[in-house]
Formats: C-alpha cells, structure tokens, sequence
C-alpha cells in the first residue's frame, strides 16, 4: 500500500507527465473538434440523433484511450525509479519484492480508473449541457465495470512492456507511440468499416477495441434507440459493424460477454508473462 | 567488542571479469570503519552485496549474525543506508519523503511522527521539512539522506561516498553528524571513500583495489607502515652540500634548488642536519599525509603486479 500511495502521489505531483500521460487523449479531441468528427459525419447519411450518436460514439472511443494511456503514464515511475536507481532504497528495506511491483501495478490502475472517472464525468455534463440525455445511474456503473477491466487488462498489458525499457527516454518515446497507434488501432481515428480487411482483423484481435466495442453499447444505448426507431434491422446492424459496436468474427457477432472474457484472458495471460519475464531477469 | 559484520573469502563476478575477489574482512561494533579506494575498486558491489541487493558467487557475509542470502529481510531492519546518489523522490516534501520510507518499515501511524522528529532533531532538518525534496541543496539532500537512514534507528549505518560532490564546509557538516551518531548512539558506521583525508577519522581502514583488499589496519598503523617522512634542506652552497652527501654516501633527489632526503625515521633528521650544520640555509622536515599513504599504498600493489608479469 505505501508504494501504491507514493506512486499516485508522484503521478499527479508531475505536471509534465500527466500532461503527457494526457497528451494522446487531447490530441484525439483536438482532431475530433477540427476535422475527424466531420469527417465520420459527413460520410454517414443523415438520421435522427445523429450529433448525439456520434458523440457516444466519440467519448466511448476517447475512455477506451485514456484507460490505456494514463495506466501508461503511471508506470514511468517504475521506469524512472529503475533508471535513477531510486528502486534500490526499496530493495533494501524490509518490503516484498512482490508487495513493491504490486505497488506500481495498483497505483497505475487506481491512477488509470480516476482519470477514466473524469472523462466519464466530463461526457456526462457535455451531454447535459448540448440538451441530450445523461447516462442512466445503470450505465454509469456498467461503464465504471468495463473501465475496470480496461484498466486491469492495459496494466497488464504495459506491465510486460515496461520491463524492456531502461530509461525515462525510450519509455517516454515509446509512450507517445502507443498513444499515437492506439487510436488506429482500436479503431477509435477511424470506424473499422472504413479501414481494409487486414486492418480490421488487427483491431478485432487489439484488446483495447473490445473495451472501445463495449463502451460503445453502454453509452450509445439511449441515442440508438431514438436513431433506429424507424429504421431497418439490416441498416442498424451494418452500421453496428461498421462503427465497431460489436465485430464479426468468423461470421458471428461478438456479444458483450465474449468481449469481457476476452479482456480478462489478456489480463491474465500478461500477468502471468510480466511475472515469469520479471523472474527470469532477476536470476 | 563484538564483530557486527563478518565478510570471509568473498567473490563476485560480472562474465569474465572479477569484480570481488576473496575479500575478508570485519567490523566490530561501534566502530568507524572506512572502505577505501578508487572509482571500479570494488567497494560498491561489496557493500551491494552486505545490503543484500547482489548475491555473491562465493563466501560468507554476516551481519548481526545473520546471513546475508538466508535471512535478508532480517538484515534489512538492521542497516540503515546512504545511497551515493540522492534517492528520495524530489516532488515531494522532506516529510512526505520520510514518511513513505518509514511505512517501509510498518511503523504504525503513532509510531511514524515520532520517528520523524527524532531524526530531523539529529539531522538538523526541522526548518525544511516541507520543502520539497528536489528543491534541497546538495548538503541539505545528504542530510535528509541520512535521516531516512536513521528511521527504523539501525545498528548499522552504510554511507556510501557520502560527501562526493559536497562543498567543504557541507563536508565538514556531514562528517560532525556522522562523527556524532557513532560516538553518542554507539552506532556501527561503514562508510566507503575515495577521500583519504576522511579515512583518517575511522578506527579501521580498508583498502581495495581491483577487486582485492591490498592494505587493512588503522589510520596511524597504515601511516607508520607506507609512509615515511622526508628531510627537505635548502643549501647555502648547493655544490658543497652536493659533494658532501655524495661521498657520505646519502641518497637524494634534487628539486630546483631544494634537497630531499627520505628518511626512515623523523629522528634520522637530527643526526643529518647536525652533520651539515654550516651547509644549511634552512630545513623543513616533512610528515607525510594519508594521501601520500595511499600512493604509495596503489604504487607498492602496482610494483608487485609488475614482478609477476615478469616472472611469468
């Protein structure tokens, strides 16, 4: 727990690196405000509660990358800690190996879940304030859920990532890569329907789109029903596949549970390959 | 007194090259003990190894009686230590800082405060204790360095290199507070240095090179057996005193216009100066220092090397 609190405190203490661990997520809204937001509109026919599908469609997109890239940014204190050689107080104090990585795993999802809380809060009073509906009391928490497992899953995730860097720098660099692709590759910049086959396939198996597909049904739901009110099954689900609402694999549809299971198998399958990695290095 | 660290025929090696070769040694409680030598000597993979951070090759460390690869976490509650580089996060405060680091050692929330204080009291800290940690000046980071050493009130204290980098006057500060923790607390102090000056305030001294121990003893055991003293002499008639100690005989070395003449004792230098009375314009006899020991100390090591490559 010591570790745990140090690190979040280090986490909002740096001004710079919250920025940076933000930087993916301003940039995003940037390019949605400017062009990319036109961009999907115009390209789709006109339906009712278009602006406010689309902006669901957005902050579902928008909380999938901040799930990923500020559990990113919280870890580069265990980056920086190794390469200022910080970490050694720690080897040589009565604590736990396993208690002091728990601690850099904790804080970075505890870190990664609040800020993910402040993008939901922020979607909500958008939502308010352009006159549409709030999120239901059951969304919110079927979204805090999948924030959740977002989060969990991305730490692991990052967890096997960070073990290969050994300076601020490459990190740093390496950051902002990730943070730059994980919109493509997510299918968050541009809706899968719009991207070639081989790039759809990478998205379908990338684990940050399930969470991106299943917060898209959470808080899509209110405006899809008033857009599909009229409108053909067929035109609802092409439109479903093409904004990555749910994919087709091998003919079906994923359901929400396939896409849950499926970011807890990436949870477990990477903590288990950052535990054996981090124990072959240390013998 | 009682031995608090025990090091016997340690080794440690990095692929091919032998960073620790069969190195004993030990510390007895209470004492000042000094690890010496230059930068790649060895003394940090050493203390590595004493803290607990490296596993050796071979060899047996204890400290406290414990051993070090058995009993780690016990080892641990045992040394206190001053990392050679600042460590303490620099975005948060004094206090912050040592607060973290002393829920490291579950000390209750009761417990935590006191902790803090008592050490702030030794370290003289107390008026920047909400400062942040990376705005501190070189000499105030050290104290606050060694404060978080004292929290969990150690047997041992492990400086490593702690006045590198420091301006005289902090070096001095910090030498009066490690000084004092060892004579008032009857702490174990184990500090390594490259300052030979500073050596000379230890009960024992240990010398490294090269991965192996080439001198050990106290301060003034050390001094007597490297050094020597030496008789410098301005002539009033160079040439004259020149011929003079050629025929007796004398070993010297000119400098400028200035005679040196080593001697094996300080006392040598009254039968000399008594012989050349007339010849002497004025004299100086030179006591040499700790750094000039250790000169010698790396020379003498250097020269025996240089005979093996011979032989072989």
């Amino acid at each position: 727990m010591t570790v745990t609190k140090r690190n979040i405190l280090l986490y909002f203490r740096d001004k710079s690196a919250l920025f940076f661990s933000l930087l993916a997520v301003i940039i995003l809204v940037l390019l949605y405000g400017t062009f990319l937001g036109n961009l999907i509109s115009d390209s789709l026919p006109d339906f009712p509660a278009k602006k406010w599908l689309l902006l669901s469609w957005i902050f579902a997109g928008i909380l999938a990358v901040t799930s990923v890239t500020t559990t990113l940014g919280a870890f580069g204190t265990l980056v920086e800690d190794r390469s200022t050689e910080a970490n050694l107080d720690f080897y040589a104090s009565p604590i736990k190996r396993s208690a002091l990585f728990g601690g850099y795993v904790m804080s970075s999802i505890f870190v990664g879940f609040i800020m993910c809380l402040l993008v939901l809060l922020a979607a909500n009073a958008i939502f308010f304030f352009s006159g549409d509906e709030m999120l239901t009391v059951l969304q919110v928490l079927k979204a805090i859920g999948v924030i959740s497992l977002s989060v969990i899953s991305s730490s692991s995730m990052i967890l096997l990532l960070v073990s290969f860097f050994k300076t601020v720098k490459a990190f740093a660099a390496a950051s902002t890569v990730i943070g730059t692709l994980l919109g493509f590759l997510a299918g968050i910049y541009i809706p899968i329907g719009n991207l070639p086959a081989y790039l759809q396939t990478v998205i379908k198996l990338f684990p940050t789109s399930h969470s991106a597909a299943l917060l898209r049904q959470i808080l899509m739901e209110q405006p899809m029903q008033e857009t599909f009110a009229q409108a053909p099954a067929s035109a609802k689900q092409e439109f479903l596949l093409d904004m990555g609402v749910f994919y087709e694999i091998n003919g079906d549809f994923t359901s929400p549970l396939f896409s849950v299971l499926y970011l807890v198998g990436v949870a477990i399958l990477f903590s288990i390959l950052a535990a054996a990695f981090m124990n072959r290095k240390r013998s | 007194m009682s031995k608090i660290i025990e090091v016997h025929h340690l080794y440690k090696s990095f692929g091919a090259v032998e960073a620790v070769k069969d190195v004993s040694f030990y510390v007895e409680e209470g004492s000042l003990f000094s690890f010496l030598g230059t930068n790649g000597a060895g003394k940090s993979i050493t203390i590595s190894i004493l803290l607990t951070l490296l596993k050796q090759d071979a060899g047996e460390v204890k400290v406290n009686g414990l051993t070090v690869g058995k009993e780690d976490e016990a080892i641990r509650k045992e040394i206190g230590v001053v990392f050679q580089q600042s460590i303490l996060d620099p975005l948060l405060t004094v206090k912050e800082n040592l607060d973290y680091r002393a829920r490291l050692y579950k000390m209750t929330k009761e417990e935590r405060p006191a902790a803090i204080e008592r050490v702030a009291a030794t370290v003289d800290i107390s008026s920047i204790m909400n400062r942040r940690y990376g705005k501190l000046s070189g000499g105030q980071k050290r104290r606050v360095d060694i404060a978080r050493a004292l929290l969990h009130q150690p047997k041992i204290l492990l400086l490593d290199e702690p006045t590198t980098g420091l301006d005289p006057q902090n070096r001095k500060q910090i030498w009066n507070t490690i000084l004092q923790l060892q004579r008032e607390n009857n702490m174990t102090v184990f500090l390594t240095t490259h300052y030979i000056e500073e050596a000379a305030n230890s009960n024992y001294v240990v010398v490294m090179k090269a991965g192996e121990i080439i001198a050990k003893g106290t301060p003034h055991h050390l001094k007597s057996q490297y050094s020597a003293d030496r008789l410098m002499i301005l002539a009033k008639d160079s040439a004259r005193l020149r011929r003079q100690l050629r025929t007796d005989e004398v070993v010297f070395t000119e400098e400028h216009s200035t005679f040196l003449i080593h001697l094996e004792k300080t006392t040598d230098a009254i039968v000399l100066l008594a012989n050349y009375e007339e010849l002497i314009d004025s004299f100086e006899v030179q006591k040499s220092s700790l750094d000039d020991v250790f000169i010698q100390i790396h020379n003498r090591k250097e020269d025996l090397h240089r005979d093996d490559c011979y032989e072989a």
